[in-house]
């Protein structure tokens, strides 16, 4: 997802200088200008969701813990950072697939279900924010 | 201080040049419309006077921005080439006239082709909605709908000249060079390792259908991307993602629920029942919809790749429109999907 303090500059540019600047009717452009005056102010105020990214890491540590204990599973590098687990994880899955002949259907079969739970656990993290309001 | 010439002003200096015979050429009814995500179009008449008589003829030029969303993988002499190969079969497409890939003429490439009437109603509007299923209603739109594809799936491409796209080998090749595509896609947009789409990849690799009989596939077949006059399709448009493959790629299209939200329409115009039975009518081919749940899947992993390689797009400086900004929240929703369809 795009960070959301360049969102936030980008936002107020398109309204100053592209959506305000269009619009003939005064009352309406000065909401728009106020717009951009007022997400200023809200850029300084938010700050970006630290659950979330602990929250992955969280998800991606168990994942790894679990997927060290099953034989058989290529775990790849060791990382350290959010972005290098989740590269390590994209790999793992790789490697799963191309050795699921070698390591046998059962082992493939439980290793892929906990990636799979993680997985989820990942999207639902990102839904917090992407997915649909309940309002 | 002399005034740039402005973009109409460019146009209208090419068409002269290429309509040696046309005196003071003028263009009107100008309109940029804002639907196209890779190229921008814009919809004018030119009007001149020839032989004395004044002649009025309507253009659709597409030009390539250099940002567009499929990136190195857009290509306009694909379908300047594509939709010159057409027009001689009976798949109803506009005419087209001349592609330009000099980038000093109008600031970027492009192609000129004619202005077909009609309307490409977007879907997703409640105006839409409502023009489609009133359409629906009196029964001729569905039925054009079904024949228009069926036109493209019953075409014999080599004989028109298609092959040039590219042809996949026999059994799983085709569904293996959509993913490879839309993969190089998503390499080339996002640098964040993606590990939700990495699993929905190698699920598709590893079960990767075989095709039964290739064919001339428009591959996004929908309302908005057909022009429609008089309850019938005037034109199939958007010429950007066409392969030749497996016709169920179509086929899953018009069924997905992607394209018709909310709709129990299929694209929002067609009964289920109907299209099914009057597509095998008409090609002569069974439906698969094995086939056609793997593909669903598959344009779930394609619209992933758009919306990151647009949401990419925003996020590396390379355009300012805040649509593509938005779709950085739609991967989620996207991947929830596939990952829901695949049972987790």
């Amino acid at each position: 997802m795009i960070a959301s303090k360049p969102l936030f500059e980008e936002l107020i540019h398109s309204l100053r200088n592209v959506i305000a600047p269009a619009i003939a009717d005064p009352y309406p452009r000065t909401q728009a200008y106020m717009a951009a005056v007022i997400l200023e102010f809200l850029s300084r105020q938010v700050e970006e969701r630290s659950d979330i990214a602990a929250g992955r890491s969280r998800a991606l540590a168990s994942l790894f813990a679990d997927l060290a204990k099953m034989p058989g599973v290529s775990m790849g590098n060791k990382a350290g950072g959010q972005h290098d687990d989740e590269a390590r994880l994209a790999k793992l899955i790789e490697d799963l697939y191309a050795q699921r002949e070698t390591i046998g259907e059962a082992a493939f079969v439980a290793a892929h279900g906990r990636v799979r739970r993680a997985l989820r656990e990942l999207l639902d993290l990102d839904l917090m924010i992407a997915g649909k309001s309940e309002s | 201080m002399a005034q740039q010439p402005t973009i109409q002003d460019r146009i209208a200096d090419y068409l002269k040049t290429r309509l040696p015979g046309a005196h003071d050429l003028v263009l009107s009814d100008w309109v940029q419309t804002a639907v196209g995500w890779s190229h921008e179009i814009f919809v004018f008449y030119a009007n001149w006077s020839e032989d004395g008589r004044p002649v009025r003829r309507g253009f659709c030029l597409r030009k390539d921005p250099g940002s567009g969303l499929l990136r190195e993988l857009s290509s306009l002499k694909e379908q300047f080439l594509v939709i010159k190969a057409l027009e001689p079969t009976a798949a109803p497409t506009p005419k087209v006239y001349w592609l330009e890939e000099d980038p000093s003429l109008i600031g970027g490439p492009f192609l000129v082709m004619e202005k077909v009437e009609g309307e490409a109603t977007n879907p997703w509007s409640r105006a839409g909605k409502k023009f489609y299923a009133e359409a629906a209603k009196r029964g001729k739109l569905p039925r054009s709908f079904v024949e228009a594809l069926a036109s493209l799936h019953n075409l014999d491409w080599r004989a028109a000249g298609l092959d040039f796209i590219g042809v996949p080998g026999p059994g799983k090749d085709f569904a293996l060079r959509e993913i490879a595509k839309w993969e190089s896609l998503i390499h080339a947009s996002s640098k964040k390792p993606e590990p939700i789409l990495s699993e929905v990849i190698m699920w598709l690799k590893a079960n990767a259908p075989t095709v039964q009989r290739l064919a001339f596939v428009h591959g996004a077949y929908r309302t908005g991307n057909l022009m429609i006059k008089d309850d019938a399709i005037a034109a199939i448009i958007d010429w950007e993602l066409q392969v030749i493959g497996d016709p169920m790629y179509d086929v899953a299209y018009v069924l997905s629920d992607l394209n018709r939200e909310g709709s129990p329409l299929l694209s929002c115009v067609v009964e289920r029942d109907l299209f099914i039975d009057y597509y095998q009518q008409l090609t002569g081919l069974a439906i698969d919809f094995d086939a056609c749940r793997y593909y669903q899947v598959l344009y779930l992993m394609r619209t992933a790749a758009f919306w990151l390689s647009a949401s990419g797009l925003f996020a590396e400086g390379r355009s300012k429109d805040l649509r593509l900004a938005r779709t950085t929240y739609s991967v989620p929703v996207v991947l929830d999907m596939a990952a829901r369809a695949l049972g987790f």
